[in-house]
């Protein structure tokens, strides 16, 4: 399996019938993959009078190339974005770019492959047969068609056996590996995913991830929608977090969960110094036998540090500290709601 | 129509297919269709010892008779294959590929109605051969007839489709297509309903309806004379109709570009 990873295909290659119209399309392709410009979307319930404003005014620009996270809790509007720009929804207002291309034309969807959320592949298909048919709609021909299927199922890990089974009979997890080989069937240069790994055991996950990372290294845009704020942090270089359709926060990943504190460790610390130190922390804690101790800034960790070297303790270890992905999400989710 | 543009219509239609075959559709309509064929071959005395006009008028009968059980099973069969595209999860991956929302719905369309007339084909080509075979009359007009029946739901299924679009149900856009149905025999029968109307305006409005809506009820009288071999007179109920299912599968078509999924 490692191997097919390996050996996925480069970006357009042989699987498009790349005519010459399309080769200029593709060398006037925007440095951004997707741009929004006041995306806005408002659903209105006319015999209640009440209006959603499910996408509010979100302005976005993903660099071509990167992996990018949309994270948000639920209800705040990340699969109508994402449905925005696929246009399956249609904008109240603003507009969706893809490739600089406005997402509305046909012709700018070509080089983006989709995963939806709570998809329903049409059962009556076999594997095989669902990524034919999918293939076919992105203007592969019946030859690209038959050269790709089998590497993509292999890819994803579905057995031979599983190639000629009705979907109808697949588990869960089975379903969400073929579609994302549905998903990577005309070779994409954006892969907009929504919740791929749900229903994935974590070997899956695990796989799933080792493809997204080889196609990133092949310059493949990523664009993805997760509640698994792990999968994300580990993953995508940037993110942004939506709330009530707004965008509460935005940046790369690095900067975001960089902490502003101090880490200080250390062992055998006399007990009357521990006291004393652990009374100018912000936190301390004993891991493993020994003394953590954070500090909100620079002086006072050195300020420690020198007490302890005083006191003949070696220090262990000391840096800055990080929060996670998860810490991120949770302070602005709770500061934008309070 | 560039070669991409033509395989995903075909992909389309090809799919539709798939799912006439999945849902039983074609083969729930293929047995009903065998059934009236076995009864038409083995019930029915028919014979040309009854004499030439008889035989003609048994065979503009079976040509009425095969219209509306056709058109009937058609409408049961096709409802469920327009709105189920619809359908969550479904229809958002269908938009996310490169084909503009007027192709996804003709190809549906277009596939949906390719399985009724595989279907109609069988049932009009099969009573046509056993008529021949038991009496010796091979009137082409009774094959015309599946050409008549095949229009008829084109334009019956413009009413689906539009009804699907709008209303997200293909049980409701099978209630309005019976509907339509229903509409059209009374319709036909305009002059007889305007002797009981009191007032002009009434009158006016029954007319309007008879000409806006698809007569389904004459177009059974075309069949009957193409089948006996008599000259139609008149072909206005068949392009009027024609212009009827244009108009509101434009309408539909317009209706799938402007919803949000």
């Amino acid at each position: 399996m490692d191997s097919a990873i390996a050996s996925l295909r480069p970006l357009h290659s042989a699987c498009l019938n790349v005519s010459r119209g399309h080769f200029v399309w593709w060398l006037k392709m925007s440095a951004y993959a997707i741009q929004t410009e006041g995306l806005t979307k408002v659903f209105r319930n006319q015999w209640a009078g009440a209006e959603l404003r499910a996408v509010d005014d979100i302005s976005l620009s993903v660099p071509a190339g990167t992996a990018f996270g949309l994270l948000g809790p639920n209800g705040a509007g990340k699969t109508t974005f994402v449905k925005l720009l696929l246009s399956c929804c249609i904008p109240t207002a603003g507009r969706a770019m893809i490739f600089g291309e406005d997402s509305s034309r046909p012709e700018a969807r070509r080089p983006v492959g989709y995963l939806p959320e709570n998809h329903r592949f049409p059962t009556y298909l076999t594997g095989h047969d669902m990524l034919d048919f999918y293939g076919a709609l992105s203007g592969m021909d019946s030859a690209a068609r038959r050269r790709r299927i089998p590497e993509l199922l292999h890819l994803v890990g579905l057995e031979e056996r599983a190639h000629h089974l009705r979907l109808s009979s697949y588990s869960k997890g089975m379903l969400q590996r073929v579609g994302l080989a549905q998903a990577l069937m005309h070779s994409p240069k954006l892969l907009v995913l929504d919740e791929p790994s749900d229903g994935v055991d974590p070997v899956g996950r695990h796989h799933i991830r080792a493809v997204l990372q080889e196609l990133g290294k092949q310059g493949v845009t990523v664009f993805l929608n997760s509640h698994l704020l792990a999968e994300v942090e580990q993953f995508c270089t940037s993110v942004a977090i939506i709330q009530k359709g707004r965008v509460a926060l935005s940046g790369s990943v690095e900067e975001l969960t960089r902490g502003s504190g101090y880490r200080v460790e250390a062992v055998d610390v006399p007990e009357q110094l521990e006291t004393e130190l652990r009374a100018g922390a912000r936190s301390a804690a004993q891991v493993n036998g020994s003394l953590e101790l954070f500090f909100a800034t620079r002086e006072e960790a050195n300020g420690a540090i020198d007490r302890l070297r005083a006191a003949g303790v070696a220090v262990e270890s000391l840096g800055r500290t990080r929060s996670t992905l998860e810490d991120v999400f949770i302070r602005t989710v709770e500061q934008k709601a309070a | 129509m560039n070669s991409a543009s033509l395989i995903a219509t075909l992909a389309l239609v090809r799919d539709t297919f798939r799912e006439a075959f999945a849902r039983r559709i074609f083969w729930g309509f293929f047995v009903c269709s065998s059934l009236f064929l076995f009864a038409l071959a083995f019930i029915f005395r028919i014979d040309f010892s009854a004499g030439p006009p008889m035989v003609h008028s048994f065979q503009g009968t079976l040509a009425v008779a095969i219209y509306y059980v056709g058109t009937a099973l058609s409408v049961f069969a096709s409802a469920s294959l327009v709105s189920v595209m619809f359908e969550p999860g479904r229809i958002e991956l269908l938009l996310s590929k490169p084909v503009s929302r007027t192709h996804l719905l003709l190809g549906r369309y277009l596939g949906n109605l390719a399985v009724v007339a595989a279907n109609v084909s069988y049932l009009t080509g099969g009573a046509w051969l056993i008529f021949g075979l038991k009496t010796g009359v091979w009137g082409g007009g009774f094959l015309l007839s599946a050409l008549c029946m095949i229009f008829v739901f084109a334009v019956l299924l413009a009413v689906i489709v539009l009804a699907a679009v709008v209303l997200d149900s293909a049980v409701v856009a099978t209630m309005i297509t019976f509907g339509i149905l229903f509409a059209a025999a009374i319709l036909a029968q305009r002059f007889s309903i305007e002797r009981l109307l009191s007032s002009e305006s009434s009158r006016q409005l029954v007319e309007l309806l008879y000409y806006v809506l698809p007569k389904t009820s004459d177009i059974s009288g075309i069949v009957w004379k193409l089948s006996v071999q008599e000259p139609v007179e008149s072909w206005m109920p068949v392009w009027s109709s024609g212009l009827f299912g244009a108009a509101v599968l434009a309408a539909g078509i317009r209706h799938f570009q402007k919803r949000s999924f």
